[in-house]
């Protein structure tokens, strides 16, 4: 009843596959972007549990440059999620979507 | 140590140049003259970065213990850029989508994606890999979303950034996978170990081995907007304001394209002259991405109606000629991209400095406003067809040298699979015809609309066109000094 | 963590309370439930990240994924309530589509974690001076490119986020 590497790997398996789940069922797109931060955290744990199964020290510093980054995405993709409120609500809250595929 | 800054001296130099270009637009504030002399200060920045490519090491050995590359691939991608860059600044300059109490701020977040292209294109190391494409991301999110209070740009911004947090968290998985399999973080180590693991591994080390690789391919596909990556890009190269279209219809796909050789043909030592690499066969996947992205690129943008769309999906078709030449994976192929690369960066931004030029004047981009426009401004229109037939591939411009080399690595590859590749590539550049030459048509055989007004172009328009324009024309006749240059990047020739 | 019984134990709770807290994220039909799913999540993250002996990590997610990012998605779900629509023009698989994909890659992500030979455990012990030497030494550029990453995302989020009123500052 050992915990090894497997164990890890499945929990962060399941994290990506749910955050892959909530990226494309969603619609809203505050809900979409915790979708990313699910497949994020899938990544980040995958990386220290590597790092510390014989991956050296890297997968850690790898880990700690991502939380910083998904920091930064998420302050901008939420400034734009705003600006987007903003504009719809002060423009015209009636038209769902302007750029049509 | 000393060696070690000189390798990035360039990138040294753009990131002082943001700083500078932001703390002179508070200092120069609501002064008359603001869009100029922030646009000359970035200028200034970006020739004394172009200058410091002469103090570069010689030989270019990797640079901060591998973890950048200073190999012929990077310098030359890092050269183009610094182009890219002094187009997107100029048009911006120019273009009334730009508000002048923003520019100092549009230049600011430019400078920056063009400093992460540069760190992208020489990473030689996963986690420099992911940092320098989020830079080069984010600013071009904002970049995106710079028409404030238009609803339509912060729609683009807002399709632009789920798609790109999603590809780049699906990257980072992937990435995760790639260093628990290989132990390491060095692109140049990889390829080796999982060629180890794979040749005597289990179905299950293949099918990790794939799974990381896909996942890995989403961030550099989504930066190139290669199926099934692109839905993003129709949409936000509409909604985004001209000046940043253009730019990041070349620039950031410039970026993905070198960082997906790198990644690809350098890390995994993919080609169709090498065995599978990592247990996978590279150049069918990426043959088979490259056939879908540029038929369904070229196909949809038969029925737009609107210039910028259009151009979108043409911009899509072009990254699908590119991926065949990254599928080939031969030095051959490798110099066929990179001549590409310059002249798709020419004649699409010319094109959209044309949408640019006559979107100011009548203020629409859709292709009915475009008849006639030939009685109203004979050079623009001449302008834009030298562009658009260029990017359809017509000798004897340089669109046409261009997908020359690319199809004649894809033909020496010489297996069935490229032959086939080869003749969809060509089906695909004539059905590309259809779509440029109806706007060339609506331009030069159709009567204008009535009371369309005049297209004057203002003379640095006007100049920057000339300056796009005349080697379109000069590449299709002499390009050999391209080509040589190419055939460095590409480390044919040291 | 002597008894590897009680150890795996601790585990398992920690995998659970990660995992329940995520499906809560990822298919609670209340956004404002997700968002604090989503707190939860990170919440359990950090505890795997401390079960694996990476102390600074764990602190880290502390202290920037929990206080500050389920932070920022909170306020952002509080302030645009109703935001939907922006994808719906996009032919995008929907529900039946999701769930296909997230079974091949739970799928996939199995495979891969049972192929993927497992090294050999190393020691429990303190990281965070070894990260620190690192960081200064041989990731010293990859230090300084992410505080330009951070500097370019601080102006561009001002610049975003700056009051639309008139252009004058």
């Amino acid at each position: 009843m050992t915990i090894g590497l497997p164990q890890y790997l499945v929990v962060s398996g399941v994290l990506l596959a749910l955050g892959l789940f909530a990226i494309v069922t969603r619609k809203n797109a505050v809900a979409i972007l915790m979708g990313v931060e699910l497949v994020l955290n899938a990544g980040l744990l995958n990386l220290v549990a590597f790092s510390r199964f014989g991956g050296g020290l890297d997968g850690q510093v790898f880990a700690l440059f991502g939380i910083v980054l998904a920091a930064a995405e998420a302050v901008v993709a939420l400034a734009i999620v705003l600006q987007v409120f903003r504009a719809r609500r002060s423009v015209d809250a009636s038209k769902a979507c302007e750029l049509k595929e | 140590m000393l060696t070690n800054l000189l390798a990035i001296g360039p990138e040294l130099v753009l990131t002082l140049t943001v700083v500078l270009v932001l703390i002179a637009d508070l200092v120069i504030g609501d002064r008359p003259a603001r869009r100029g002399s922030l646009a000359v200060l970035s200028f200034a920045g970006l020739a004394a970065a172009a200058a410091t490519f002469f103090l570069l090491p010689d030989g270019g050995p990797a640079a901060f213990g591998g973890l950048v590359s200073g190999d012929g691939l990077g310098v030359f991608f890092r050269g183009l850029f610094l182009v890219a860059a002094f187009f997107g600044v100029a048009f911006g300059a120019l273009s009334d989508e730009i508000p002048v109490e923003r520019f100092g701020e549009y230049a600011a977040m430019l400078l920056a994606t063009t400093l992460g292209m540069s760190f992208l294109v020489q990473s030689q190391n996963l986690l420099m890999i992911l940092l320098s494409l989020e830079l080069v991301s984010l600013p071009s999110y904002v970049l995106a979303g710079f028409r404030r209070g238009d609803s339509r740009s912060s729609e683009a911004a807002l399709k632009y950034v789920l798609y790109g947090a999603a590809a780049s968290g699906l990257m980072l998985y992937g990435f995760s996978l790639l260093y628990g399999m290989a132990g390491t973080l060095d692109l140049s180590a990889i390829g080796p170990a999982l060629n180890a693991k794979a040749a005597g591994g289990s179905v299950g080390i293949r099918a990790g081995i794939a799974l990381a690789a896909l996942l890995s391919l989403a961030g550099f596909g989504y930066k190139v907007a290669a199926v099934p990556f692109h839905q993003w890009c129709p949409d936000v190269y509409e909604g985004a304001p001209t000046p940043v279209t253009a730019f990041l219809s070349v620039g950031p796909k410039a970026a993905g394209v070198a960082a997906l050789i790198r990644f690809v043909v350098i890390g995994f030592g993919a080609s169709v002259a090498t065995p599978p690499a990592g247990g996978l066969p590279w150049p069918v996947l990426l043959g088979v991405l490259a056939m879908a992205t540029m038929t369904l690129g070229n196909l949809a943008a038969i029925p737009q109606d609107n210039v910028k769309r259009l151009l979108a999906y043409s911009s899509i078709a072009h990254a699908g000629y590119l991926l065949m030449g990254i599928a080939v994976g031969t030095p051959d192929a490798v110099q066929a991209v990179a001549v590409y690369l310059p002249i798709y960066l020419l004649m699409n931004l010319g094109a959209f400095l044309a949408v640019m030029a006559v979107r100011a004047k009548t203020g629409s981009e859709t292709i009915a406003d475009y008849r006639g426009l030939v009685a109203r401004s004979p050079a623009l229109s001449i302008a834009l067809a030298i562009f658009l037939f260029s990017l359809t591939g017509l000798p004897p411009l340089a669109g046409f040298i261009g997908k020359f080399y690319l199809f004649a690595a894809v033909v020496k590859a010489g297996t069935p699979f490229f032959y086939v590749l080869a003749i969809v590539g060509v089906l695909n550049s004539v059905v590309s015809l259809f779509y440029y030459a109806r706007l060339v048509k609506a331009m030069f055989l159709e009567a204008s609309p009535d009371g369309a007004p005049a297209v004057l172009v203002p003379v640095p328009v006007g100049l920057l066109l000339a300056i796009l324009a005349i080697p379109t024309l000069v590449l299709g006749l002499w390009w050999s000094p391209l080509a040589d240059l190419a055939a460095r990047a590409a480390g044919i020739v040291g | 963590m002597t008894d590897p019984i009680v150890s795996a134990m601790v585990f398992y709770a920690l995998a659970a309370f990660t995992l329940v807290a995520a499906g809560f994220v990822a298919l609670s039909g209340n956004i404002v439930h997700s968002a604090f799913a989503l707190f939860a999540t990170l919440f359990g993250v950090a505890g795997l990240y401390a079960y694996l002996s990476a102390d600074l990590l764990a602190v880290v997610q502390m202290l920037v994924y929990v206080g500050g990012i389920s932070v920022l998605v909170l306020f952002a779900v509080m302030l645009t309530s109703g935001l939907d629509g922006p994808l719906t023009s996009n032919p995008t698989f929907r529900l039946g589509g999701g769930i296909v994909l997230m079974l091949a890659v739970a799928a996939a992500a199995f495979v891969a974690a049972t192929a993927v030979p497992s090294g050999v455990e190393s020691a429990a012990v303190p990281t965070t001076a070894a990260i620190g030497d690192a960081l200064l030494g041989a990731y010293v550029l990859p230090f300084e490119v992410v505080s330009v990453v951070l500097l370019a995302a601080l102006v561009g989020a001002v610049t975003l986020a700056r009051g639309y009123k008139g252009g004058h500052r």
